[in-house]
């Protein structure tokens, strides 16, 4: 038992001046090649975990810890970062934020050069992490120039370099597209295969599955609430709060009798959209920036009242691009973007702001006001709404986002997902006819944004006092590499793949061909599976609870 | 994730150079500015200056906007120097006693008479002081765009500083191109929510108000990722000992011989400023003349 990897027993931490324990008595023991998925909502206290064991904690971050951590039968206070640091790689939720070199081969040496090896030790190291991960390609390579899926591996490498025993994954997947998430899982399990022990935090678990992982462990409000083998996960959550398999949530609906939820129809697909006048004309766009090459290739297409467009693709497909063409950010260098009938060369961004809103996707490069009501009101105000109008639709996206009670908190002091839900309310708050969200799940619980996407889109949100909340766009458009996003609630899906339109559709057509979607990078989802096998029966596919009525 | 700077590997006899004796020719010039006001010799300072910068083959559209930026910057401050107060001036510049060259039209109010004066000694400081800044720029200008980011660290290192402030210099070269960037992210998602920039008026303060919208994204943004990159450092040792540089620059022998010869040019530029050799501004006839 003492040579095990890792031992925690009744491990606790409540972080300085917050009043409520972070981690209440956990207890975990890690064998050798064993990979444990640690899932759990936001605030759960999964990330606390993982500094509790890499050793931030309590050095960088102060506050009472309680319970004793073993590494290989070790206490963990008796070794220095240095040390912690050869046995405990972490590799942290976004690449970006971990990688220091500025290229591939520096960034994986970084690690050991701050051992002080020899170089040629250090040459060996860096030769065999690359080697390991099969990127030995990349070693030359800028590192601010490969895509998300290999800075993630440069940055894994990095850690391999160190040779630890243990590695924690703190939420891998966030960045990533689904191909290249899909890749990265395999090098986890192989990793584990190899002899690693990994805890994943990950709470994404239907796509953790894929690691064959041995045991989960579900966190609630910083405790156990369940440790075991993945099959018995299903049981033991609410399947609103955590994203299952979709087999296991209609099981799950099925046995319990009636959905515990209202069973929401798919939006009025297509019926509106047929008629309406174009309100976005992509017309023979192509785009690239300075004098490089073309990122946009010859994209035409036009965006209608009445649809919910899910716009789904690889990282640097030119997703992003594109929206920032309709909003008149950049403008093509051939062809013509037009909204509601005018070319974008000729409007402002801010009248195109009238008609499109568009939330980015990083929080942090948006939020400055002293509380969430003045940051939502900065767009309406800048759109010269009167005060009666802006504190209306401040408050109508304060309930659509599920930001009640925050309204005079700092926006920047807020949690990630919380940031994030604010800055689509500060879009929302805008009241532009079209919405265009940016990978709005990203960093969300799944409770949390089904709920607001249900707000947005299905027009089915409660405010705190039980009023409905109305959103009202003409159209939405939303990038996601979130399939079943696009499977629940879009009604026309565009592919794009290397800066042009690889398919556009209904989503019953386009997500049907699976070798187009592997072409796009997109990886099919049991929930798509489910759907396309009981199309006959519904005729349009439908979410996870809704399903479990098709017998 | 910080960037770094349009460097791409160019095969100039400035390249080739190992980058210590870059920073060390770099020096060596800055003392050499730093000493002389008389035209005659800081004249030919920035024509060497210029040569070197043009030496480095860096494209246009690339430092265009430094360039720029940085020239406009230095006249706008010489200008306003020369014209208020001199500061840093040779003694001879601020006791005014040479010709003066341009007078405006008296202003009487009352019995207080008052005209500016532009004398002859306050225009050759002009000069000298926009050559000495715009030398020492473009001596500094090629050097992101032309030094391996790689090697920063290790140009530092090598050079005798300490491991952390090598590593410091090495992330604070690259802060300035991932700040560009974030400004520019920032600007256009201020700008989707209807935000103008053009369109901040006002007095300076409320002017510095109505830019919050990016300045404090930005700067919340830069402290966050120091944070971080704080976290991801420690993660992986940084810090705990004395650590190994993978990259291991080396002179060759004309990096010896550029290096000898900046010494004892820095040397010479030095005793020069001892004894007050070109130590004050030079009048030529020819302006002389035209005062008078």
């Amino acid at each position: 038992m003492s040579q095990l990897p890792l031992v925690i027993k009744h491990l606790s931490f409540k972080y300085r001046n917050r009043p409520t324990y972070a981690l209440q008595d956990v207890s975990l023991e890690l064998k050798p090649g064993e990979l444990v998925v640690v899932a759990g909502t936001s605030g759960c206290g999964k990330t606390t975990l993982i500094r509790c064991i890499n050793g931030l904690i309590p050095r960088s971050y102060k506050g009472d810890l309680e319970g004793t951590m073993l590494f290989n039968g070790v206490g963990a206070s008796t070794f220095s970062l240095a040390k912690l640091s050869q046995m405990v790689g972490t590799l942290l939720q976004d690449p970006e934020k971990q990688i220091l070199g500025s290229q591939v081969k520096s960034e994986v040496a970084f690690g050991p050069e701050n051992l002080g090896l020899p170089r040629e030790e250090i040459a060996a190291r860096v030769n065999e992490a690359l080697d390991r991960l099969g990127i030995g390609y990349l070693r030359d390579r800028e590192t601010f120039s490969i895509s998300g899926g290999e800075k993630q591996k440069a940055a894994l490498a990095g850690l391999l370099a160190m040779r630890p025993n243990i590695l924690l994954l703190d939420e891998p997947l966030a960045s990533l597209d689904p191909a290249s998430a899909r890749e990265a899982l395999a090098v986890f399990r192989k990793l584990a295969d190899e002899g690693a022990s990994i805890l994943l935090v990950e709470h994404r678990v239907e796509d953790t599955l894929a690691t064959n992982p041995d045991r989960i462990m579900y966190l609630k409000d910083g405790c156990v609430k369940y440790l075991g083998k993945p099959d018995g996960l299903a049981d033991a959550v609410d399947w609103r709060e955590v994203k299952l398999p979709a087999p296991q949530v209609i099981r799950r609906v099925q046995t319990s009798g009636q959905p515990s939820r209202p069973s929401a129809p798919p939006p009025d697909r297509q019926l509106r959209a047929t008629h309406a006048a174009p309100v976005i004309v992509f017309d023979r766009v192509s785009f690239g920036y300075g004098e490089g090459p073309d990122i946009l290739k010859d994209v035409s297409l036009e965006i209608r009242t009445g649809e919910t467009v899910a716009i789904l693709g690889p990282n640097g497909a030119g997703k992003s691009t594109l929206i920032k063409h309709a909003i008149g950010l950049l403008h093509p260098r051939r062809g013509r973007v037009l909204v509601e009938g005018k070319d974008t060369r000729e409007l402002s961004v801010a009248q195109v702001a009238h008609t499109i809103g568009y939330a980015f996707q990083s929080p942090t490069h948006m939020l400055f006001a002293p509380t969430v009501n003045e940051e939502l009101a900065f767009g309406p105000h800048n759109l010269g709404y009167p005060q009666n109008e802006i504190d209306d639709s401040v408050a109508a996206s304060v309930s659509i986002l599920n930001l009640n009670g925050l309204e005079s908190y700092p926006p920047l002091s807020l949690s990630f997902g919380q940031q994030k839900r604010v800055t689509i309310a500060c879009v929302v708050a805008m009241r532009s006819k079209i919405l265009a969200l940016d990978e709005p799940t990203a960093g969300q619980d799944f409770g949390n944004y089904m709920s607001f996407m249900d707000s947005i889109l299905l027009n089915e949100g409660k405010a705190s006092d039980g009023k409905p909340v109305v959103s009202n766009f003409d159209a939405v458009l939303f990038i996601t590499h979130d399939l079943d996003l696009a499977v629940t609630y879009a009604s026309r899906v565009i592919l794009v793949a290397d800066g042009a339109i690889a398919a556009d559709g209904m989503p019953e057509t386009v997500l049907k061909d699976y070798a187009l979607l592997q072409r796009c990078r997109v990886v099919p989802t049991s929930l798509l599976a489910e759907n396309i096998r009981l199309l006959p029966q519904t005729g349009k596919f439908q979410r996870a609870e809704s399903l479990a009525a098709v017998r | 994730m910080l960037v770094t700077w349009k460097y791409r590997p160019r095969d100039t006899f400035i390249q080739r150079l190992d980058p210590r004796t870059r920073i060390i020719m770099l020096a060596c010039m800055v003392v050499a500015f730093t000493v002389f006001w008389d035209l005659r010799v800081v004249l030919p300072l920035a024509a060497l200056s210029f040569a070197l910068f043009g030496l480095a083959r860096i494209e246009w559209r690339d430092v265009k906007r430094a360039v720029l930026f940085i020239s406009a910057f230095a006249i706008i401050l010489v200008i306003v120097n020369a014209i208020l107060g001199a500061r840093g001036a040779p003694p001879s510049v601020r006791a005014d006693v040479s010709p003066v060259v341009w007078q405006s039209p008296e202003i009487v109010i009352g019995s207080w008479h008052w005209a500016f004066r532009i004398t002859a000694a306050r225009i050759m400081f002009m000069i000298s002081q926009l050559l000495r800044f715009l030398g020492m720029a473009f001596m500094a200008i090629p050097i992101p765009y032309t030094l391996d980011p790689e090697l920063y660290g290790a140009t530092f290192r090598q050079l005798g500083v300490p491991d952390k402030p090598s590593y410091s210099i090495d992330l604070a070269f690259r802060l300035v191109p991932t700040l560009a960037r974030d400004f520019g992210i920032t600007i256009d998602a201020q700008r989707a929510r209807g935000y103008e920039l053009d369109k901040v008026k006002g007095g300076l303060f409320e002017r510095i108000r109505r830019l919050a919208p990016i300045i404090v994204p930005v700067v919340i943004q830069s402290i966050v990722d120091g944070e971080e990159i704080i976290d991801a450092m420690e993660l992986r040792g940084f810090g705990v000992g004395k650590r190994t540089w993978t990259r291991h620059l080396h002179y060759r022998p004309v990096d010896y011989a550029i290096i000898a010869v900046g010494l004892v040019f820095a040397v010479v530029c030095t005793l020069m400023g001892l004894l007050q050799i070109a130590a004050d501004v030079w009048l030529p006839p020819l302006l002389l003349s035209l005062a008078g």
